[in-house]
């Protein structure tokens, strides 16, 4: 189950992957999200760098978006959902590969933009790096827990792009509240990160463990 | 269709109870002490914003029903429960602001935690709408409708939290552990006025599932008439 759930991992990240203009796009988009964002909140006289919180959760919730409205394109352009389906594959595990594709995207993109991030708006506030970066391994893993059953509903739908932003936004609002806490209590070297880091595994695994009760009913035709 | 509860119940009680309710709220129960007569919209907001949980409640309890039954009749429910939860909640969010702008002087208030649950939940609630009306009718609209809902029942509580765990607490505490925190006409009168909402709410559930039902029944027998029943 496991296995199955890697290999199918890989073949998704591998169609993304191959198209070169994805990956750099998504980089395009988060670099020029922060830049609006930036000054959206009126430049530097924004209040840097708590409003800075604020820019990094907005990027990386649309990135989110960008990227589960990529899950399912290859499937359902090429039908491939019904060839795995075919295979004697259990259904959680084809939720998994693509939690795990998405986990792993949201970590590439992250990888270049959070330094980035980090030299533009934080270099000078003494802000507690550690908390900050597990608000962000945490929140991707809810983010993409709940995202791809979201993200398997709009699929089946005529307006899929529109709608999936649409059904995922409301549902990542406390996710957004728990990281952005625990990101200021970090820019203002508050230690009292660990409730809103707490609540970020909780809406995890809670999400994790419906997903994987639900998704069934999500794919079996 | 006899076993089916019929709509004439909770008709009966909304129409007694909800003129009643007004009346107990406008004549009989006292001014409030610290916010004097504006407090009275807490008897409608308070019981509309409740009957709206007690709503998407129902409608949730329909849908888990409907992915362990397959039976259509409860993805039917669980429709019409979402539906009329919505016209509630769209009243607690015009009441709302009108008692906030009246008792804290301004629309809205974003350090309120049972403000930012409820519009949270009004968003997701809401989307659920484009979701069902974007696929064809049939099992898949059924089931994928019932997911989403379930999602709900996460989403509950975890804003509960996200909010509390975010912000300080300003909202009124009426009911705490240990009981009601408000005198007796006070809590008589607010109970008078969620039974009358509640009963407003399964009556327009009911009314609303017997015009979907008979729908359904239409269209299967003009299908019949032209003679398309394969």
């Amino acid at each position: 189950m496991i296995a199955d759930a890697l290999v199918l991992a890989r073949l998704n990240l591998l169609l993304e992957l191959r198209r070169r203009e994805v990956v750099l796009g998504m980089l395009q988009f988060v670099v020029s999200t922060l830049v609006i964002v930036h000054f959206a909140l009126g430049g530097d006289r924004g209040g840097e760098p708590r409003a800075a919180a604020g820019m990094l959760w907005v990027a990386i919730v649309l990135v989110a978006v960008l990227a589960l409205n990529r899950t399912f394109a290859a499937d359902t352009e090429e039908s491939a959902l019904d060839a795995i389906l075919l295979a004697p594959v259990d259904r959680a595990a084809i939720w998994l590969g693509k939690v795990l594709a998405i986990l792993a995207f949201l970590l590439v993109t992250e990888v270049f933009v959070v330094p980035l991030f980090w030299l533009l708006f934080l270099a000078d506030a003494e802000a507690a790096v550690w908390p900050i970066l597990a608000a962000i391994a945490l929140a991707d893993i809810g983010l993409a827990s709940v995202g791809v059953v979201v993200a398997a509903l709009a699929q089946a739908t005529r307006t899929r792009e529109v709608l999936l932003p649409v059904l995922f936004l409301p549902l990542a609002i406390p996710l957004v509240i728990a990281a952005v806490t625990a990101t200021l209590a970090a820019v203002d070297g508050d230690a009292s990160t660990l409730r809103p880091l707490g609540f970020l595994a909780l809406y995890g695994t809670f999400f994790a463990v419906l997903a994987w009760g639900v998704f069934d009913h999500l794919v079996s035709e | 269709m006899s076993t089916r509860p019929s709509a004439a119940l909770p008709t009966l009680a909304a129409i007694v109870l909800v003129p009643l309710s007004v009346a107990l709220i406008f004549w009989w129960v006292p001014d409030d002490a610290d916010q004097g007569f504006s407090q009275r919209i807490f008897y409608f907001h308070v019981a509309v914003a409740l009957t709206t949980y007690a709503c998407f409640a129902y409608a949730a309890v329909c849908a888990a029903l409907y992915l362990a039954r397959r039976d259509p009749a409860w993805d039917l429910r669980s429709y019409v429960g979402i539906h009329v939860g919505t016209i509630f909640g769209t009243l607690v969010l015009v009441t709302g602001p009108i008692w906030a702008k009246i008792s804290w002087g301004v629309w809205w208030n974003w350090s309120d935690r049972q403000l930012n649950v409820f519009l949270i939940l009004f968003l997701f609630y809401c989307a659920y709408f484009m979701l069902r009306f974007s696929l064809e009718e049939g099992e898949r609209r059924a089931a994928f409708s019932s997911v989403y809902v379930l999602l709900g029942v996460g989403l509950v509580p975890l804003s509960i939290l996200a909010v509390r765990i975010a912000q300080t607490l300003i909202h009124p505490t009426v009911f705490t552990s240990e009981g009601t925190n408000m005198p007796g006409s006070f809590f008589i009168t607010f109970l008078v006025a969620l039974a009358g909402m509640l009963a407003l709410a399964a009556a327009m559930i009911s009314v609303e599932l017997r015009g979907k039902r008979a729908a359904l029944r239409v269209r299967e027998l003009r299908r019949r008439l032209a003679g398309q029943d394969a």
